[in-house]
């Protein structure tokens, strides 16, 4: 019991301190660039470069309810979640297929493996422009960006799912009666789709990242718009918004993929 | 007597060029259990993969009788986990009729429920591996190579990660079954109480490369009480003939040991004569 208490005691100390940081940080942020002396010799605590809490939250509050007669954020943020969404999908199932098959034939790994390590390397990011010319300046070329990077991830947590089959189970279920395309489907499979799954929390915060990133590259659409709107007008609040939005997006993306992780593979890890 | 499973000269060497066995003569007759042991390194989880088909041996050959219909020639009980973790205890059970579509089926059903209330996992029909304890999942594995009631089952030390009170009420339900089902058996140990409780013969395999070294029948009769069975002068009076003799195999090895570490330290290391 007193182990209990300790540990309950431990959680609100800890919740406490980490409310204090926040609002010590949140009330910096506010006061200290309206202090002459400050803002005028430390760059970065100028207003115009940092805004303040405040104006962050009026500015949220008025983009998300149109407030004041201000175009609201969501039809940003529908064309940057659309093509997250549909990178993050086809990119998981394209990487847990492509991964699944090559920790299941010695032959296609030892040809291909080394390439996609080698493509991994690339960094993707210099590569968006290419992918804009050849899928065009929509949610389908952004999508096709996001693919690019999401494949990778689930890739090769699904090759290393697919490979950390032990030779045992292999062996037991085939003696079983198993073919060899059962092996694949009931056995490497399920491992495989339980790495992928698990790399699913980083691989929708990678496509959100990437997203954004063409979007800002494009400048028609999408919360990388408003991200280079703000940077042309010298809007740092809007800068700070859009931010936040992405954070809320993204925690919200990924507190459900963990939700439906702890769902389907609650056997995960307890074994 | 029927045999099963026979081997002849049966050798097989590591692609490193080691020799693992040599020259094994074995016969598992129908509806037997036959239980292997020897010092460690001696080829035995060897000569299971290759009665299994799972390896190939160097040389000889290795004979399976017909399978009869509607049974699965071999499977196997491995000593490591090998239980699927995202299926149910009724799920692994049946796997083999899963994977045959089959398991849908009332018949299917009443005989999985049938193998769990029988080894008293009845109402763990819906619980998953992990929240099994050690001697459960050893026993649903079991129940999984069993349930199609296979011609040959091999067991690969699959008792020897359970403590000794579960796994006398493992042997039980594994003597049952293997009696009542006429599946032949062939079970590798390093326990040899156990290979003596559960066998009508006990296979004692020389040092590596293994080689038979000698064969025992065991004459405790088809029905045995495995706890009673342990207390039996009998069982405790050839308990004490065949330790000496696979103690004779590791002895073999041990001496070897010895008188090598003996050569190697005869003469001191230089610098402990230094100066």
């Amino acid at each position: 019991m007193k182990r209990r208490s300790d540990r309950s005691v431990g959680r609100v100390a800890i919740l406490s301190a980490q409310i204090s940081v926040l609002a010590a940080f949140l009330l910096g942020w506010q006061y200290l660039p309206q202090i002459h002396a400050l803002s005028s010799r430390f760059h970065f605590l100028d207003p115009i470069f940092i805004s303040s809490p405040s104006a962050v939250a009026r500015s949220l509050y008025d983009q998300t309810t149109g407030a004041g007669g201000t175009a609201t954020i969501w039809s940003y943020v529908v064309p940057t979640m659309e093509a997250a969404l549909i990178g993050t999908v086809i990119g998981v199932v394209g990487g847990l297929c492509i991964g699944l098959l090559l920790a299941n034939s010695g032959t296609l790994n030892r040809v291909f493996r080394p390439l996609l390590i080698a493509i991994n390397a690339v960094p993707r990011i210099a590569l968006i422009p290419v992918f804009l010319i050849v899928f065009g300046l929509s949610v389908k070329g952004t999508a096709a960006v996001c693919v690019a990077v999401v494949f990778f991830v689930a890739f090769f947590n699904a090759y290393e799912g697919g490979s950390s089959v032990p030779s045992e189970v292999l062996d037991t279920v085939e003696l079983l009666g198993a073919s060899r395309w059962q092996l694949v489907t009931r056995v490497r499979f399920p491992y495989a789709a339980a790495w992928t799954f698990a790399a699913l929390p980083l691989a929708i915060t990678f496509a959100i990242l990437t997203v954004v990133t063409a979007e800002v590259l494009i400048g028609t659409r999408g919360l990388g718009r408003l991200l280079l709107i703000s940077l042309q007008d010298g809007q740092s609040t809007l800068t700070f918004t859009v931010a936040i939005v992405l954070s809320v997006l993204g925690l919200v993306a990924v507190g459900i993929t963990e939700f439906a992780k702890s769902r389907v593979l609650h056997w995960w890890g307890r074994t | 007597m029927t045999s099963e499973v026979s081997l002849e000269g049966v050798s097989f060497s590591y692609p490193n060029g080691v020799k693992a066995l040599e020259s094994v003569e074995l016969t598992v007759p129908r509806a037997h259990t036959v239980s292997i042991v020897g010092p460690s390194g001696c080829g035995k989880s060897t000569l299971l993969a290759i009665v299994a088909g799972l390896t190939l041996p160097t040389s000889g050959t290795v004979t399976r009788c017909k399978v009869e219909p509607g049974r699965l020639p071999v499977t196997m009980v491995s000593q490591k986990e090998t239980l699927l973790p995202w299926l149910k205890v009724k799920d692994q059970v049946g796997l083999h009729f899963r994977l045959r579509r089959q398991h849908k089926t009332e018949r299917v059903r009443a005989w999985v429920q049938d193998l769990l209330d029988l080894v008293g996992l009845g109402d763990f029909q819906d619980a998953y591996p992990y929240q099994l304890s050690g001697g459960m999942r050893r026993r649903v594995a079991f129940l999984t190579a069993v349930a199609p009631i296979p011609q040959v089952l091999l067991l690969d030390e699959p008792f020897s990660s359970v403590d000794e009170p579960t796994r006398l009420v493992i042997h039980q339900d594994v003597f049952d079954i293997t009696r009542q089902y006429e599946i032949t058996t062939v079970l590798v140990t390093h326990d040899l109480a156990e290979a003596m409780s559960l066998s009508d013969e006990v296979i004692i395999l020389s040092r590596g490369p293994g080689r038979v070294a000698a064969v025992h029948t065991m004459p405790f009769g088809p029905e045995r009480d495995i706890v009673a069975l342990r207390e039996q002068p009998e069982f405790l009076e050839l308990y004490g003939k065949l330790w000496r003799e696979l103690g004779l195999q590791l002895d073999n090895g041990g001496r070897k040991r010895q008188r090598s570490f003996r050569d190697s330290t005869s003469h001191r290391p230089d610098w402990m004569t230094e100066g």
